[in-house]
Formats: C-alpha cells, sequence, structure tokens
C-alpha cells in the first residue's frame, strides 16, 4: 500500500511556513498561502467524512476561520502547519456529528478494502465485501477515524498521530488492536453469514 | 440511523475547489468575527469612556468594513496611475500612510510599456494570440460591476514585460515582502491583462478562469507565479510555476532519424513472423519425409495353448501379413475363455487392436445375443515361422535403413531450420542494438536541438508559462533575490561630463546577469556583486539618465564612486532605444 507524501515538508519549507505564519499573525491578509496552499487538503479530509459537499465547503470556511482566529495562539512546533488545521477541521468535524449524526459518510474504494483484507491476512472476495462494508461502518468513531485516516485517506502513521494529538505508537498500536478485531469479525460473520 | 458507505465515490474536481476557494470573503469574516468580539468584551466596555472609544471605533471599523463589503461587490473604475485592484485593502489599526506617488508609476511616460487591444466576443469566448503567447478565453467570462454577464464586444488589453527595460519602463515595482522578509523579484515574464466594454471596466466572471500562456524566454524551473496587489503594495505568491515546454521544431535530423527508427522497428517486427514462416516449412518437410512402420516380429506359437485361425483382412492390419498363416493363440489373460467356445460356430469375428499395440489383438465373436472377446497373439507354426520371420528379418532391414535416413534427413532439415533461426536472431539482435542507438541518437539530438534553441533563442520565447487567471490584474512569474552583497560603494551621480552632481529621485541597478532590477533607496550605499554585470538607470528631475554597463564595469573595478550619467530622455522614442543603450 502506498501512502500520499502530501505531508513531507523539507526543513526550508517549514521554515518558510513559519514565516508566513508570523505575517499572517501581524496581519489576517498575509493568510492567504496557507489558505491557498491547504484548502484542497482540508476539504478533502473533511468532504471524505460527509456526503454532502455544500456542507463540506461551508465547514471547510469554517475551519480556516477558527484557524485565523485563533493563529496567534498557534506555536510552531516542528511540524507542518497542516496538522494543527486537521486537528481545527477534526475537531469542527466530530462538532458536526454530535449534532447531526446522520451527515456521518464512509467513503473509500474497493482498493481501500483490499488493502485492509491484506492487512488482516483475509482473502478479499466480492461477496465478503459487503460484510467488510458493514463492519467497518460499525466501528465505533475514534476506529473508524483511524481506519479512514490510514486506510482511505492513505496518510503516513507520523501525520494520522500529529491530527489525533497522540504518538506515533500509539496510533501504530491502536490501529492494529482494530484491525485485529475487525478481522474477528470479518470472520465471525463470514462463518455465521451475519 | 445507520452511517451510509459510498464505494468509489468520483473525486470532487479542482476546479470546483477551486471555485469555492475565497479568501477575500475569509478575511471578512474574520474581520467582522473580531468587531463582534470586541463589541461582546465586557471587561473593554467597563468605562464609559471606553464605550464611547468602543462605539466610535466599531462605527469607523464597521463603516470601513462596509465600504470594502461595497468595494468588492462594485470594483473600482480603473484610476488615472493605472492600478488594478486584485484584493481587499488591509484594515488596519494604524492607517498606513501612502506616498503621493502611485504605487505603477512609469518613470517616463513614452517610455511605458504600450498595450495591444483585442476583441473578443464575450459570449463566444476566443483564443487570442499575442506574439508567441496565447490567451484563452471561456464563453461567457465577463461580468459587468453589477456581476452581470456580459454580452458583445469586450476590449481585451494585454501587454508582456520581458526584460529590465520593459520592468523600468513600465513602473512596475518589483520589490516583494514576504512575511517581512524584503526582496526583489527576478522575472522570467510578466504580463497586464484587462478588459474593458464601451470605456467601462469589465471584470472575470468569479465561476470562469482565463488561461494565459506566457511565452519566456527563461527555462530555469526556480520562478513562482506572483500577481499584483495594488491595494496591499505587494505580490501575492500563487504557485510554484510548472514549466511547459512550447512545440520545438523538429529538425530534418530528426525526422530523418525518426523514419530510420520506424524502418528498424518495422524490420525488427517482421522478424518473428518469417521464424515462425520457417517452422512451418519445416514441419512440413519433416512431415513429407517417409513413414516408417516397425514390423511385427512373428511368434511361434506355443504347444499346448488354445488357438484358432481367423480370416483376416492384411490391408486393415498390413502389420499382420507377416501372420499369413498364422493361428491365434488365446491369452492366459483371458477368463472368460473355455474350450467349448471353440465348438460355437460364430456368426461374426471382428479383431481390432488390443491392449499392447502390435502384440496383441481383441477379437469379438458374436452369435445373436452372445458377444464373447478375446486377448490373441498371432502365432505360426513350422516353416510357416521360418518362412515369416526370413520376411521379418529382411523388412526389419529395410526399417532400420529407413528410419537411419529419416533420422537423417530429418536432423539436417532440423539444422537448416535452425541454421535460418539463427541469422533472423542474430539480425533481430543486430536491429534491436541499432534502434537503441537510433534512439538514443534522437535522444542526444533532441537534447542538442533543445539546448541550442535555448541559447540561441534571444527574444523567441520557447517555454510556456501558464497563468490561471481569475482577475484582472498584473502576473509575474518569478524567483525572489536578496539585494546583491559582495562590495559597496557610496555613488555620486554626475552629468555634464562630471562637472554637476545631481540627486537622484529613483535609481534602477540593472543586473545583466539575472532579469532584475534593483530599486535603490535614496543616499543609500550602492551594493553589488563584482562578478555580476550591472548598468544604471536615473532618474531625476523628471529626465532619464543612464550609465553604461562598460562604465560601470570599469568604476567598480577600480573602486571609484562618481558615475557620470549620460541624460537619455532626449534621444528617446520608446523601449527600444532604452535598450540599445543600457545593451539589453
Amino acid at each position: 500500500m502506498e501512502f500520499s507524501p502530501r505531508y513531507h515538508h523539507t526543513s526550508e519549507m517549514l521554515l518558510n511556513e513559519q514565516q508566513i505564519i508570523e505575517a499572517a499573525k501581524q496581519n489576517p491578509e498575509n493568510f492567504g498561502p496557507l489558505y491557498d496552499k491547504y484548502y484542497k487538503q482540508i476539504f478533502g479530509y473533511v468532504y471524505q467524512r460527509m456526503d454532502c459537499k455544500d456542507t463540506a465547503f461551508d465547514l471547510t470556511s469554517q475551519v480556516f476561520l477558527k484557524a485565523l482566529t485563533n493563529i496567534e495562539k498557534y506555536e510552531y512546533k516542528g511540524v507542518p502547519f497542516a496538522s494543527w488545521l486537521y486537528r481545527i477541521a477534526h475537531s469542527e468535524v466530530m462538532q458536526l456529528f454530535r449534532t447531526k449524526k446522520n451527515l456521518r459518510t464512509v467513503n473509500a474504494d474497493i482498493g481501500d478494502l483490499k488493502n485492509i483484507c491484506e492487512e488482516v491476512e483475509e482473502e478479499y472476495l466480492e461477496q465478503y465485501q459487503k460484510i467488510l462494508m458493514t463492519v467497518i461502518k460499525d466501528l465505533p468513531e475514534d476506529d473508524l477515524q483511524l481506519i479512514e485516516l490510514r486506510f482511505f485517506e492513505k496518510r503516513a502513521f507520523k501525520e494520522i498521530a500529529e491530527i489525533l494529538n497522540i504518538t506515533e505508537t500509539n496510533a501504530k498500536v491502536k490501529l492494529y488492536r482494530i484491525l485485529d478485531r475487525v478481522k474477528k469479525t470479518l470472520t465471525k460473520k463470514q462463518n455465521y453469514g451475519n | 440511523m445507520a452511517t451510509k458507505f459510498n464505494l468509489n465515490r468520483p473525486a470532487v474536481p479542482d476546479e470546483e475547489i477551486n471555485s469555492h476557494k475565497d479568501f477575500g470573503e475569509l478575511v471578512n469574516k474574520f474581520k467582522a468575527e473580531s468587531i463582534q468580539k470586541a463589541r461582546s468584551d465586557v471587561s473593554f466596555l467597563k468605562s464609559k469612556k471606553a464605550t464611547y472609544t468602543a462605539i466610535i471605533t466599531g462605527v469607523t471599523v464597521i463603516c470601513t468594513v462596509t465600504y470594502f463589503a461595497v468595494f468588492k461587490k462594485n470594483p473600482p473604475k480603473q484610476t488615472a496611475n493605472d492600478t488594478i485592484i486584485t484584493s481587499q485593502k488591509n484594515i488596519s489599526n494604524t492607517p498606513k500612510i501612502k506616498p503621493n506617488k502611485a504605487f505603477i508609476a512609469p518613470p517616463i511616460s513614452k517610455l511605458n510599456v504600450p498595450y495591444t487591444s483585442y476583441k473578443v466576443k464575450a459570449e463566444q469566448g476566443a483564443k487570442i494570440e499575442h506574439k508567441q503567447s496565447k490567451i484563452y478565453i471561456p464563453k461567457n467570462a465577463f461580468v459587468n460591476k453589477q456581476g452581470q454577464d456580459i454580452i458583445g464586444d469586450v476590449d481585451i488589453q494585454y501587454r508582456e514585460f520581458h526584460d529590465q527595460v520593459d520592468i523600468i519602463a513600465s513602473g512596475i515595482p518589483m520589490a516583494y515582502d514576504s512575511a517581512g522578509i524584503k526582496s526583489t523579484l527576478e522575472s522570467a515574464g510578466m504580463f497586464d491583462i484587462k478588459g474593458f466594454q464601451n470605456g467601462e471596466q469589465v471584470y472575470v466572471n468569479p465561476k470562469k478562469v482565463l488561461t494565459v500562456e506566457l511565452a519566456s524566454n527563461n527555462i530555469t524551473d526556480k520562478f513562482n507565479q506572483y500577481v499584483l496587489d495594488t491595494v496591499a503594495e505587494n505580490w501575492v505568491y500563487m504557485k510554484h510555476d510548472v514549466l511547459g515546454t512550447k512545440g520545438i521544431e523538429k529538425t530534418k535530423e530528426t525526422k530523418e532519424t525518426n523514419f530510420k527508427t520506424q524502418q528498424l522497428q518495422k524490420q525488427l517486427d517482421d522478424i518473428p513472423p518469417k521464424i515462425e514462416a520457417e517452422k512451418v516449412v519445416y514441419t512440413k518437410k519433416v512431415n513429407l519425409l517417409p513413414k516408417t512402420v516397425q514390423p511385427t516380429k512373428p511368434i511361434k506359437s506355443t504347444e499346448g495353448r488354445p488357438q484358432f485361425e481367423l480370416d483376416v483382412n492384411y490391408k486393415e492390419f498390413p502389420e499382420l501379413e507377416a501372420f499369413k498363416n498364422a493361428v491365434f493363440e488365446v491369452g492366459s489373460e483371458n477368463k472368460n475363455y473355455n474350450a467349448k467356445l471353440s465348438d460355437i460356430t460364430w456368426s461374426s469375428a471382428e479383431i481390432s487392436e488390443g491392449p499392447q499395440k502390435g502384440k496383441n489383438y481383441l477379437v469379438t465373436l458374436r452369435l445373436r445375443e452372445r458377444v464373447e472377446k478375446l486377448i490373441v497373439y498371432p502365432a505360426l507354426t513350422g516353416a510357416n515361422y521360418d518362412k515369416a520371420i526370413a520376411t521379418y528379418e529382411k523388412k526389419f532391414g529395410e526399417y532400420k535403413n529407413l528410419v537411419t535416413n529419416r533420422e537423417a534427413d530429418e536432423k539436417k532439415l532440423k539444422e537448416e531450420f535452425e541454421a535460418k533461426q539463427q541469422v533472423y536472431l542474430a539480425e533481430q539482435k543486430k536491429l534491436n542494438e541499432e534502434l537503441v542507438r537510433e534512439r538514443i541518437k534522437i535522444r542526444q539530438e533532441q537534447d542538442k536541438q533543445f539546448a541550442e534553441q535555448f541559447s540561441t533563442m534571444g527574444n523567441q520565447q520557447c517555454i510556456m508559462r501558464t497563468f490561471q487567471v481569475s482577475n484582472f490584474g498584473i502576473y509575474n512569474s518569478d524567483c525572489p533575490n536578496s539585494m546583491p552583497k559582495g562590495a559597496s560603494i557610496n555613488p555620486i551621480y554626475v552629468i555634464n561630463n562630471g562637472t554637476n552632481s545631481i540627486t537622484p529621485t529613483t535609481t534602477y541597478l540593472v543586473c545583466h546577469t539575472k532579469n532584475i532590477v534593483y530599486n535603490l533607496i535614496s543616499g543609500a550605499p550602492l551594493s553589488y556583486n563584482p562578478e555580476d554585470t550591472y548598468s544604471l538607470c536615473v532618474i531625476a528631475n523628471g529626465k532619464l539618465y543612464t550609465c553604461s554597463k562598460e562604465i560601470f564595469s570599469t568604476l567598480a573595478k577600480e573602486n571609484r564612486n562618481k558615475f557620470p550619467l549620460l541624460e537619455f530622455s532626449i534621444a528617446i522614442n520608446d523601449v527600444n532605444d532604452l535598450k540599445k543603450a543600457l545593451g539589453i
């Protein structure tokens, strides 16, 4: 499984970004390059978790507004500004789902499901597709988040850890435990038919 | 409610995502929120004085925001000094003191780079070719200040800036402030585009994007795209500039080489069918060789074993010819055999191959419904056996000869086929090697041509830099550069053979090594890199003076600070005159 390199930043890029952030703290008009750079990524993150495009666009705007409002509180910790934006996005999305649970959607490709099967050492068979989809969407929200970040958005553990504000090791351990449970549920459902 | 699961949902196109991007709106919202927050800040409003202050400030800011909100909806008309607003004005607690001088101020009006006007039917869209650059305008790409679609002729005014003189002549500032870090932009090409209908400025439809393919003579991949924000008076970073090559004409050599590779490829493609054809010929020839059938060795009858005679069709079973007058012995494997079977007169008897081909046969005996099957072995007795064995030996000898000959012929045919196959394979290898060589040659030739075209390009631009234009304005493919370092002098500018000194209002340090014009601060030391080539262009008392790169170089080498200037304004007609004077 290949993972997206979008998170990779050189130290020079991080430094440049930091300069822009500092300028944005002085004047919101200077926030433009960050808005341009991360708009698509944040929209992608939000829309990945819902079905309504308009809501996703609105929420994306809300994320950037929050970011701009709180930029003075942002502290550079050697990681891309994106991780901070993702945390805001995560918080906004969860806030929305708390009030409108029916907006929650899981979006994946068949390739993603195959990757999960590969990871749990199960053969991907078309007749099990629905079972797997049910197993995934029935996962608790926190578990589903990890599966989404890792398999549907193809993020590196480092990035997942940054977004969820946990350690990289913790992200790995949590994910493998979830996969274990997925494997068990999957086997059970395959054997008993539901 | 159960969570929905979408499988293979189509991705949202970038265009759609970008169409929702509105940084101006975000900033407006932010400002509105800030005002709201300030208003609701109870502690701030504790004192009466503070309340009044807040109200006054609030009203002022609201008015300012309202003004800018209107400003956005009703885009400004073009100003006399040629500025085009590209973004919202910065609202700051400390108002910016603006200099009286226009932000874009061409130093000498007749030097300014002229616009080329193109008529475009707004509802049809158009593709404009400006020298080597192209402007793609989609249908209904323009709106008026009320945001309504424009119909009819739109006058697109377009101009480009490619070198240092274009930059000086246009008066477009090249200073760039990136988060407080000041630099000067090195340009790989810049353009200014605007649109009018009946003298009224039109605007790019927010749902549409114009595409400008700017022909650039700088091939390096270090530039970013910027748009000039004439309100914030700074360049705004858009994205990294991705190079696109314009179709380079293939030279005759390349075309010929391509033809050669096509021929080689064709010859290569022809080889496998040729090998296959040879294989078919070989197989056919082998099949035509005489067939060999090994004669069956006669068997002498075993005394005491049950036997019977059959009327055999020797044409059908030629191998039994040796058994003429033979008897058939019943094999011991026939468990169903008993002597009484010999007493029955069978209505029919059929003989077919037995389980051991050439050794035994299957005899099927029928009488009405009764069927008996026996495995029998042909055998001879007495003189018949001697005669048969003699015939067999003769035929076996002939058979052996035939096999030897056939094997020799087959071997010969195989060798012939393999030799031909080897020739083809060798040819294939040779052609393959030649093809690889040709392809390398083509690549090298193309690289060479590419390099030659770039090195001899001059004004002929070959790199296309593509801009997505969602607002009219000035766009630039640039790379920020800091002020040159290495040497520094306090310049004194003199005219009339050194008799009079002048104080410039503007001093341009023109770098000839890179496409940069540094706008020097009046009275500040002149720093430069001794490894680069420079000239000077000075504005004083409304006149333009130059100091050629040769003079600059000489003075810099001698570390002299008196720069003799030549008044240029008198002889000036257009930018080309200045280019000649500065050696650009």
